[in-house]
């Protein structure tokens, strides 16, 4: 009496296993679907060829349309606001500027080739995977390149050709909470190495029982990016620029060697960054001090409400006496798309935007978005970071610190970097997870490297 | 792993306890407390389901900084248009409604014209080819459509549709889930009501026009709100179909958003994307809703229906 | 139902000659299929077969491909990663299925019993959390579950229990999911399970009512033997849904800690986005043995005697 939902389940299931196995036979003769298949090596990466190079138009005033991607938010307000500046210098360009999901297209879009934009911006670490689509912009960046930030050349090269124009450069500071430290009776500016730090803060746990001084990230991407910051100072990078990992390395097993101390001293503070545990951790005064990059001032600014005004910044502590005080963390550009239809007159854009007065005054300076100027980043393009000209003014957040010179000061001081692999955002899942797993106890620093490197070696650099 | 074990016992206990209440024609000896205990705990999980969207919706209206550091609060002086105002501003919605509907009707009505039409032929017809059909849809139940984006990209570049409506509107069309519901419920429909038809003279077609279609009426009435609310809601095909913003679904422009939360967080505005964020999905929602509590009668008399008596 | 259409007035609106040569009775089903099929063949099954082939070579998106056989199933076959994804939805589902069939029975029987009031408003609100968009539960769901500013833990704290690191860590991430899943999809299921039970006659019980079975009985020997198609049914579909499960861990947990939450679904989807397209194709298809492996399984498990 009751008639089921199913009809025949069983005969049903089994026609699909049938249909399964015939669809196999079906499909490996059906050549009409998909690419051309080749039986041989496919072609050996060289140097970029001289037809993958942009030229700059050679017209007066060139003409026509570009599409540009951005991601969506305060960012994309300042960028749009400086359209109508570079429509005073180039009339004839017209900009389409979109706000995209660009995680979730970019790859896509490019794949197909269909309806490719002219000029996108893209996180750094995620230039190199896509560079096959790009245009090689070693002739356009020409005039700038010796006047770039090294550390955003690199990191935008493969195989000898500079795939992105550098937009900002993110060095990396120590935050700390000027106000609960001198409470606590500690100096920090007397912070030089990470000894002194550590020094720092077994003394503020001293004085404040139950604090857990130091961050430790616990998102694994944004540990691992973390943990490239660290790696930046001293000059090194996950791989080398053949792509050659070097995790394993004295470099490293330093840097994860503190991290694990600062950890089983139970002086960190493991939370994500600014989620609500880590943000309740800022205000109470428990963690006081969080080397990160010179994006986190937005957080006294805008989201710690309570102890604003007590943060301030200063260069990193240095690996040993005398080393560099600050690495790279994070960073984006802007890459032109070989498909883009008018990608000359999107280096047009870009050039304006980064490499002109007028460009970068308007992104970092006074404006709309930021009355104050955007002081999450500096610029990459040297003569824009001077000491002397700040484009944005100084941050209440850290107690109207000047800012601008510090971190324009610290970015000085990264050493190169090397071009962030392929595989960079695919290492999250060994080398980031790892590095929690060395938080939980349950790893050394030695096994994070030995296992990481195994893993990345076999599941992601062998498999390119 | 906990829960399972925690809540599974628990749960077969109350069913037994609970289910003493609810038997339909009850001569009920003790059925005053039961009833009122299942009465209590009805509330007590719709409440625990209702409340997160409440959440959402009420957290729409306050401070963006204080929605990330002080979520449960609500501090009424403090509440504010802000993130809608934000939002407006700096996503096209508008556009998005409109694409949204667009897709809507034109999807809608395809799925509702061809699923029904050919689950019935599935059902109620014996032709060579149909089982083969027929495993064929069941193996694309089975495919994770996930993986099916790039190949239909590259399609859509060869017909040249990208940002197109029909890119939106053709690809999942007819989804296998319709046809596969629609031929259980029309295999309830008894032979002998469509042989009579035959017999009188009704055509194919006018059977399935006839007979079949007011019989499932329901169901389809069940069918039509589960594919609006799939192809509202649907965001992964439309975020790569629709790169251009002139053709951004609904859910395109809130999955523009978050990819500033959830992508990477390594942004600078995150409280204020989390505002905007609440308040796009809190217009995404309340049509919907409202849609859905009209319709819920049919909505829900139609999937009762999905199973007919025999 | 034979008062909804009456032969006569068939008849009387179509006559018999026109309609019976234009679509004889052998030719109708094609005609039927023909609109699903057209579209099914076009955007279904061509990409389909399209994946299928790419599963059998190295392509990356650009330029040729090279056939490599085998060697993509191999590669997950021998892959920790791939097991740990499979292991993961196997997981997910022991946490996500039973508790949900019994959950959506319990509901289910309670909403349709007469004498429980509000029941269009529970049908509601059981139904809310599936018509709320994804991306907007899944900011819900990283706020409510915060491990020290969360609801959740606040109510924990009211009852005096500690703290639960509820997305942070491996062992809390999974039932975290699967309860946003239990939230996002039982409503719908309770749905179906009604639908189950509305077709068991109510003769059936009074029958047994007085041969003096009681009521407890009468569910586990009426009830649940009846629904069974409906819970199988109801089974199958989550099963298929588990495995798939992509979005949900993709915005709320992108797979983490330490990929405790990287379901076969989103598994898949990062050698996509890794540009290894033919893995991609490759993880697709075992999914697709697995899936069909279960429901045969279960499809027999549960099937009735007769």
């Amino acid at each position: 009496m009751h008639k089921g939902v199913l009809m025949h389940p069983i005969r049903t299931t089994r026609t699909a296993a049938a249909v399964a196995a015939g669809a196999l036979t079906l499909a490996v003769t059906l050549t009409a679907c998909g690419p051309a298949i080749t039986s041989g090596e496919t072609d050996a990466a060289g140097t970029a060829a001289p037809a993958d190079r942009l030229q700059a138009p050679t017209e007066e005033s060139p003409q026509g349309e570009i599409t540009i991607w951005d991601r969506s938010g305060d960012l994309f307000n300042v960028f749009e606001a400086v359209i109508d500046d570079f429509n005073e210098v180039y009339p004839d360009v017209t900009v389409h500027h979109e706000a995209v999901d660009i995680d979730a297209k970019l790859q896509n879009t490019l794949i197909t080739g269909a309806d490719v934009p002219d000029g996108v911006f893209l996180d750094d670490a995620k230039v190199a995977g896509i560079s096959d689509y790009l245009w090689d912009l070693t002739d356009v960046l020409a005039p700038y390149t010796d006047d770039i930030a090294p550390q955003k050349i690199d990191v935008n090269s493969t195989d000898g050709a500079i795939y992105g124009v550098p937009f900002d450069l993110d060095p990396g500071l120590l935050f700390y909470n000027e106000k609960a430290l001198t409470d606590a009776g500690i100096d920090a500016t007397g912070i030089e190495t990470y000894d002194d730090l550590l020094a720092a803060a077994r003394a503020y746990q001293e004085a404040v029982p139950g604090s857990k001084p130091i961050h430790l990230e616990q998102s694994p991407f944004l540990g691992q990016l973390q943990l490239e910051m660290y790696a930046s100072q001293l000059g090194t990078a996950l791989a080398d620029e053949n792509g050659e990992l070097r995790l394993d390395s004295d470099e490293y097993r330093q840097v994860l060697g503190w991290l694990d101390t600062v950890n089983q001293e139970g002086l960190g503070t493991r939370a994500e960054y600014l989620s609500p545990s880590d943000v309740g951790a800022l205000e109470s005064g428990d963690q006081v001090f969080y080397p990160w990059a010179i994006w986190f001032s937005f957080a006294p600014e805008q989201q710690l409400t309570k102890t604003s005004g007590d943060w301030r910044a200063m260069p990193l502590p240095a690996w040993e006496d005398g080393g560099a005080r600050s690495g790279a963390m994070g960073g984006s550009s802007f890459v032109l798309p070989k498909d883009g239809e008018n990608s000359d007159l999107a280096w047009l854009f870009y050039e304006f935007l980064m490499f002109h007065e007028d460009g970068y005054s308007a992104v970092w300076g006074e404006n709309d978005t930021y009355p104050n100027g955007l002081a999450t980043s500096i610029p990459a393009y040297v003569p824009a970071a001077d000491p002397a000209k700040p484009l944005f003014g100084p941050v209440e957040g850290l107690g109207g610190q000047d800012l601008w010179t510090t971190a324009v000061k610290a970015g000085a001081q990264i050493p190169g970097g090397a071009p962030a692999p392929t595989w960079w955002t695919g290492a999250v899942d060994y080398l980031g997870t790892n590095v929690q797993r060395m938080y939980d106890g349950d790893m050394t620093p030695d096994e994070v490297i030995e296992q990481s490197t195994a893993d990345i070696q076999t599941n992601l650099v062998d498999r390119q | 792993m906990t829960t399972t074990h925690a809540a599974s016992p628990a749960g077969t206990r109350s069913a037994r306890t609970r289910a003493t209440a609810t038997r339909p024609p009850g001569q009920s000896s003790r059925g005053l407390p039961a009833a009122v205990g299942s009465q209590a705990f009805l509330l007590l999980l719709a409440l625990a389901f209702l409340a997160p969207v409440v959440w959402a919706l009420v957290s729409a209206f306050k401070p963006a900084t204080q929605i990330i550091s002080d979520p449960l609060g609500l501090d009424l002086t403090a509440l504010t248009l802000e993130n809608y105002r934000r939002m407006f501003a700096d996503v096209p919605i508008g556009q998005g409604f409109l694409n949204t509907a667009v897709v809507l009707v034109t999807k809608g009505a395809i799925t509702l014209f061809c699923a029904p039409l050919a689950a019935y032929a599935f059902a109620k017809y014996r032709f060579p080819g149909r089982d083969l059909l027929f495993g064929t849809v069941l193996i694309t139940l089975m495919l994770p459509t996930i993986v099916l984006i790039i190949p239909l990209l590259l399609e859509m570049k060869a017909l040249g549709w990208v940002n197109t409506y029909q890119a939106l509107v053709l690809p999942g069309a007819v989804d296998a889930f319709a046809i596969f519901w629609m031929r259980q419920v029309i295999a309830d429909v008894p032979d002998e009501l469509l042989d009579a038809a035959r017999v009188d003279g009704c055509g194919e077609f006018g059977i399935f026009t006839r007979i079949v279609l007011p019989v499932i009426r329901p169901a389809l009435a069940g069918l039509a709100v589960l594919t609006v609310m799939n192809i509202y809601n649907d965001f992964v095909w439309p975020v790569v179909a629709a790169s251009s913003e002139r053709m951004a679904t609904l859910q395109v422009v809130l999955s523009t958003l978050a990819q500033n939360i959830t992508g990477n967080r390594v942004g600078a505005d995150y409280a204020t994307v989390t505002g905007e964020l609440l308040a796009a999905a809190s217009i995404a929602l309340v049509p919907l809703l409202i849609v859905f509590i009209a319709l819920q009668r049919h909505f829900i008399n139609g999937i009762l229906a999905g199973s007919v008596k025999g | 139902m034979s008062t909804l259409v009456g032969p006569e007035r068939v008849r009387g609106s179509q006559g018999r000659p026109l309609l019976r040569p234009w679509l004889p009775r052998k030719v109708a089903p094609y005609v039927f299929v023909l609109p699903f099929v057209a579209i099914f063949v076009a955007f279904s099954v061509y990409p389909m077969l399209f994946t299928l082939r790419l599963s059998f070579t190295d392509w990356r998106g650009s330029g040729a491909a090279r056939w490599v056989g085998w060697d993509n199933y191999t590669y997950l076959l021998g892959n920790d990663m791939f097991w740990g994804s499979l292991a993961n939805s196997a997981v997910l589902w022991l946490m996500i299925v039973p508790v949900q069939v019994v959950l959506g029975l319990l509901v289910a029987v309670l909403l349709n019993n007469a004498k429980i009031r509000m029941r269009s408003f529970y049908r509601i609100a059981f139904l809310v959390p599936f018509v709320t968009p994804l991306v907007a539960v899944a900011q819900i769901w990283v706020v409510v579950f915060d491990q020290e500013f969360g609801a959740v833990n606040g109510l924990l704290n009211l009852v005096g229990l500690p703290d639960v690191g509820w997305l942070t860590t491996s062992e809390w991430a999974k039932p975290t999911l699967a309860l946003l899943f239990l939230w996002k999809t039982t409503g719908f299921i309770v749905i179906i399970l009604l639908s189950g039970l509305q077709s068991i006659d109510a003769s059936v019980y009074e029958a047994a009512s007085i041969d003096g079975a009681s009521r407890t009985r009468q569910l586990w020997s009426i009830t649940v033997p009846l629904v069974r198609r409906t819970v199988m049914f109801s089974v199958v579909l989550q099963t298929l849904a588990v495995f798939q499960m992509f979005a949900e861990p993709f915005v709320v947990t992108d797979g983490g800690p330490y990929n405790s939450t990287t379901t076969a679904g989103l598994h898949l989807y990062e050698n996509i986005t890794r540009g290894d397209l033919g893995t991609g194709a490759a993880n697709s298809f075992l999914l697709v043995v697995v899936v069909m492996g279960l429901s045969l399984l279960f499809v027999r498990f549960l099937r009735t005697e007769d």
